[in-house]
């Protein structure tokens, strides 16, 4: 495999990461635009780790992870009383609060960054995405991603038989958090050097609109999405320096064309229900 | 030491009011949110920049910024808003943000990446106020946004336009049954919106003198700051908000050190949003009330 392609197919493995830990918040109707700043708690957390207290790579990315979801709860608890645009302004506040607070933090290098990391490659970002994928898909089968689907469709009735709506919409926080704190550990030791410019609002919107584009509805949307959308950049290279303007048009028309996502759970059941008709009439 | 640190950031935040005016205009009508705004603002500063490199005088600098920033955001309301009006929240904000990356792309594709500067249009004069020194152009700047703050407020308050523009903030669909032209009404606000954030650029590409297209990011997040900590969808707390905040940034240059200023203004917004989420100005003045 080219340089080239390892380093594209890398990113996308950082970004369908980082939409899953913006499609699990988003699972239980609430929603972080801030998420480039868990990924950077994960990310320069295991850094510090390898760099300077000569920790193994993979128990220094389970601790920027821990990190980052501990952190994912505290923020948790005060969006609790947030509801639309409020959360979109705290949690896009929170994200460039970290930023700015890594931009002053000497212990990790502050605005110049912190060199030194490596040890990540293109099959440990694969790994990583193989086994959240897993994860999430268990999840959503469980009682828990049963009580998700319940507190994103109505709080109140959620409440009524018995799902603690608070500990829910807090927890799934804590677990986006998690899974942006991967994605940083990674993304890091990936790239071998992290600066606070790597991880802005962009970044954070990017994750939440790979999930709308892709479908809010379920896991593969999320998964579609970034994969898709971190490869359209590449197959626009064409364009040479127009590519960013075609991108943002692209994803402004598919807003239009399709504002439910590219896969929802009806053109799934529409997809599946056909194979399994063929499957009980070969049987 | 401290007045001339004052009239520095009163100047700087009538800019970021100016900002947080026009995010306030498209929230408190149609409850959207416009990520780009800050990026209609770099707009207007650059075909601002293009007319006084070509030689025009800095009011027809100004009137270029205004117009193209003005258009610029109606397109946003075409594009972004109109076609998603039924769509979940989240699809027309997050639709403005590739807007955003458009505008940006488009802008460095005709004036380029490189820091852009502004010529001296007009011959900066020192005055002196007891004390504080003042530029020409911080005068103007001072002048013109207090004016343009005045005259919104007057016509969001007091005329025909302003009251359909409150009637819409409060139902839409009702507004338009009492026989408001609410497509009117929308084209006044984004035209107003834009118009607000391209003049706002051509004064602050002047003070700064040096632009890129990636300056409006951080321009139209102040803009929200000042926006919560005026009070959400409130126009006078949104000028409030837009002035402290720039006060908040000068006074922390000066005696914190600069590098602490994105930290400061947003532990200020987070501290808001968690401690007093109504803002400076309570709810009941918001447009909708």
């Amino acid at each position: 495999m080219s340089v080239y392609m390892e380093g594209v197919l890398a990113i996308m493995g950082i970004n369908v990461l980082m939409a899953y830990s913006a499609y699990v918040i988003m699972a239980t109707g609430q929603l972080s635009l801030g998420n480039a700043g868990f990924m950077a708690i994960g990310a320069y957390c295991a850094g510090y780790l390898t760099t300077v207290a000569g920790v193994d790579l993979l128990p220094a990315i389970a601790a920027g992870a821990l990190l980052a979801g501990a952190v994912g709860v505290i923020l948790g608890i005060p969006a609790l009383r947030f509801q639309g645009f409020f959360l979109v302004l705290a949690t896009l506040g929170f994200g460039e609060m970290v930023r700015a607070f890594f931009v002053n933090f000497e212990p990790t290098g502050g605005a110049y960054g912190m060199r030194g990391l490596f040890g990540a490659e293109l099959h440990h970002i694969g790994f990583a995405v193989a086994v959240v994928t897993l994860l999430i898909w268990l999840l959503e089968r469980s009682r828990i991603g049963r009580a998700f689907d319940a507190v994103a469709a109505d709080e109140e009735a959620a409440a009524c038989v018995g799902i603690n709506v608070r500990l829910i919409k807090v927890l799934a926080f804590g677990l986006g958090a998690m899974i942006a704190g991967i994605a940083g550990g990674l993304y890091g030791h990936y790239l071998l050097y992290i600066e606070p410019g790597n991880f802005t609002f962009l970044f954070s919107a990017m994750a939440v609109l790979f999930v709308i584009l892709g479908g809010m509805e379920t896991v593969w949307g999320a998964l579609l999405g970034a994969a898709i959308f971190s490869l359209l950049p590449e197959i626009l290279r064409f364009m040479l320096n127009w590519r960013l303007s075609l991108f943002g048009g692209v994803l402004i028309l598919l807003m239009i064309i399709r504002p439910r996502g590219l896969l929802t759970r009806q053109l799934l059941r529409n997809l599946i229900r056909p194979l399994a008709r063929k499957t009980t009439n070969a049987a | 030491m401290i007045a001339q640190q004052i009239v520095n950031g009163l100047m700087l935040g009538s800019t970021y009011a100016l900002i947080a005016l026009g995010l306030t205009l498209v929230l408190g009508v149609f409850n959207k949110l416009n990520i780009a705004h800050g990026d209609v603002f770099m707009f207007g500063a650059f075909a601002g920049l293009a007319c006084a490199a070509a030689g025009a005088s800095f009011a027809v600098a100004i009137l270029a910024g205004m117009a193209a920033a003005a258009i610029v955001n109606v397109l946003i309301e075409r594009f972004c808003f109109h076609p998603l009006r039924n769509s979940h929240f989240l699809a027309p904000m997050l639709s403005t943000i590739a807007f955003g990356i458009m505008l940006q792309n488009v802008t460095t594709q005709i004036w380029g990446s490189d820091p852009s500067r502004f010529p001296n249009v007009e011959a900066t004069a020192q005055l002196e106020f007891g004390g504080v020194l003042l530029s020409s152009v911080q005068i103007v700047i001072l002048l013109v946004a207090t004016a343009l703050m005045a005259v919104i407020d007057v016509v969001i308050h007091h005329t025909a336009i302003g009251r359909a523009l409150r009637a819409t903030a409060i139902d839409r669909e009702i507004a338009g049954t009492l026989g408001i032209n609410t497509g009117k009404v929308i084209l006044f606000t984004f035209l107003t919106a834009g118009a607000l954030a391209g003049i706002a650029g051509v004064l602050t590409a002047n003070v700064y003198s040096q632009i890129t297209p990636h300056i409006g990011i951080r321009q139209g997040m102040i803009g929200m700051v000042a926006m919560v900590i005026g009070g959400l969808g409130n126009l006078r707390g949104a000028m409030l908000g837009g002035i402290a905040i720039g006060v908040v940034e000068i006074l922390n240059d000066a005696y914190l050190g600069a590098a602490y200023r994105d930290l400061v203004v947003f532990s200020l917004f987070f501290g808001f949003l968690i401690m007093k989420p109504d803002g400076l100005i309570p709810q009941d003045r918001t447009l909708r009330a």
